[in-house]
């Protein structure tokens, strides 16, 4: 295959091919996709080795800890998968690249830092919202809860209220 | 229905993890492929030029939709038994809260937690600085969770599971499938939107998709057809060999299991007369006259528990004020005479030289007859009735969790 950065499935397509991957996930596993819920974990048992102090002083964290070790999980084995299939698609699309995505006349600290302010909030609010757009709006939207659907037009709805103070970051 | 994998047991843990990686692998690699590895390309969705954000994501609600709603109408699929174990109960206001809050992280980052991972994957290091911030902001959230007033924010408008087809009270089997309809009709009419905006305000760059006008209409056409089909499917009085006839029925073991180890899960309605219901019942049972059940309003209530109407011996089918109950309703098989003779009279011990598995049937029996008679500690005391909520299934949440 030709490999051109620039050149992407067609979106309609790429829609169905993430569909039939959830689908089989609902029917293999009985569950949805996620994508926060595993790093959770794996933040709290990477805390637990490098601070337990911290971790027994919160009952959020100890419950987080006492749920398991994250390779009795099988979101982290998903996980895994994300990240290898990522890696294998960037390969072979020729997109692999070590590099800071940004608009051209924008810092580069500053697009890391809001990169990582970015993560925090999101990462912050997939706990209120009990999972991210991967486990909540799509895995929720697709079995109709209602909960997901609520959730989902309300992050188009931050989205779009935001996006104009960081309109020069990425464009 | 069954989940092969879902609890990683130990004989088809492996297995399980192996499975887990390959849908994972097919998570990533698509998501790449769409172009989600790439900052930009997800901004853009909010700037109107690039709408490829939403195409991929309603795409693939539709399609998982339709397929488990097809799936379901033919009945091979327990609709409802992989929702309420796949999603989360539905805190409404924390989850509008919580999602505003993340429509301004993905822009403010340029990511959602799940595109961060494939854009880390493919060297991305500001996808890498947004994985770890997705990583410490759930850690540091978790760490705050327990203070009175997040919490109070936290678990607000507890709604239990409540589906789109509960709300516009819609029947069990064509509810789902009406709503499907609905949905698909709303996302193509999204698609094409969404293509209008696109020629209105893209400037031709590099990395905007190309006008691919057959593939849409192939999408769009297989969507309606299928939403069709399933509606069809749903409709059919009884047609397919796989619907079972007449309400579920479930055995004494059964009701033992659920009572037992989810008690939260059921609510088990003793519709014998008070005075028979009071010498002795299910545990946790609440005693309702048949006469009487219409006082509970059953077809208003909170679907998320599954009621098990428990009779006398000839009950056949649920009364009508039972039926009307949106969420799952099954008959004790037997009634109560068969609870009787199953869970409160302790087994014969079994004869010598009994095969391994006679032996597990009489442990399991011997345990149970030993639960229900109060020889062991009784069990856990059920949830108050009334239209009170099950309590959040994972406490571990998180995306999916």
């Amino acid at each position: 295959m030709e490999r051109n950065p620039d050149r992407f499935w067609n979106p309609y397509l790429a829609g169905v091919a993430l569909g039939l991957v959830l689908l089989a996930s609902y029917l293999v596993m009985g569950n949805g996709l996620g994508a926060s819920g595993a790093s959770l974990r794996l933040g709290v048992a990477a805390l637990g080795v490098v601070a337990p102090g911290v971790v027994e002083k919160s009952p959020g964290l100890v419950h987080a800890w006492a749920g398991g070790h994250p390779f009795d999980f099988w979101l982290s084995f998903e996980i895994l998968g994300v990240v290898l299939g990522g890696f294998v698609g960037a390969y072979t699309s020729g997109r692999l690249k070590w590099e800071v995505l940004k608009a051209p006349a924008f810092p580069r600290a500053r697009r890391l830092a809001l990169a990582l302010l970015g993560g925090l909030i999101m990462g912050a609010a997939a706990r209120v919202s009990r999972g991210c757009t991967s486990g909540q709006a799509l895995s929720g939207g697709a079995l109709l809860s209602v909960g997901s659907w609520a959730f989902m037009f309300s992050v188009f709805g931050g989205g779009y209220a935001f996006a104009w103070f960081v309109r020069r970051q990425l464009r | 229905m069954t989940f092969p994998f879902w609890s990683l047991t130990a004989e088809s843990r492996e297995l399980g993890l192996i499975a887990g990686v390959a849908i994972g692998f097919g998570f990533g690699f698509v998501l790449e492929r769409a172009g989600f590895g790439r900052a930009q390309k997800l901004a853009a969705q909010f700037y109107g030029t690039d709408m490829t954000v939403l195409k991929v994501m309603f795409g693939a609600i539709v399609t998982a939709m339709l397929g488990m709603v097809l799936l379901s109408g033919l009945g091979l699929v327990d609709l409802r038994a992989v929702a309420d174990n796949a999603t989360s109960a539905t805190y409404l206001w924390p989850m509008i809260a919580g999602g505003f809050a993340l429509g301004v992280g993905f822009i403010v980052s340029g990511y959602c937690p799940g595109t961060s991972m494939v854009a880390m994957a493919s060297g991305k290091i500001d996808g890498l600085m947004t994985v770890v911030g997705v990583v410490a902001g759930q850690v540091i959230w978790t760490g705050i969770e327990h203070l009175p007033a997040v919490s109070r924010l936290q678990n607000a408008s507890d709604l239990g599971h409540v589906y789109l087809p509960d709300l516009l009270h819609l029947g069990p089997r064509a509810g789902p499938a009406i709503v499907a309809l609905a949905v698909t009709a709303m996302a193509v009419a999204a698609f094409l939107g969404a293509d209008r905006i696109e020629k209105i305000l893209a400037k031709p760059a590099p990395g905007a998709t190309a006008p691919a006008t057959p593939a849409r209409r192939a999408v769009l056409a297989g969507f309606t057809a299928t939403a069709l089909f399933a509606l069809a499917a749903a409709a059919l009085p009884t047609g397919s060999a796989a619907v079972p006839a007449g309400p579920p029925r479930l055995t004494p073991l059964e009701l033992a299991r659920r009572v037992l180890d989810e008690p939260w899960k059921v609510r088990v309605l003793d519709l014998r007369p008070l005075a028979d219901c009071a010498a002795s019942r299910v545990p946790g049972a609440e005693c309702v006259p048949a006469d009487q059940l219409g006082k509970l309003r059953l077809a208003d209530a909170n679907p998320a528990r599954e009621i098990v109407l428990v009779g006398g011996a000839g009950l056949a089918s649920p009364p009508a004020a039972a039926a009307a109950y949106p969420g799952k309703v099954a008959l004790l098989d037997g009634g109560f005479p068969a609870w009787k003779a199953f869970a409160l009279e302790a087994p014969p011990p079994p004869a010598a030289g009994a095969s391994p598995r006679e032996l597990d049937t009489w442990r399991l029996r011997a345990g149970i007859a030993a639960a229900m008679t109060g020889v062991k500690a009784a069990p856990p005391p059920p949830m108050p009735s009334g239209d009170a909520p099950a309590p959040r299934k994972k406490l571990g949440g998180g995306c999916g969790g």
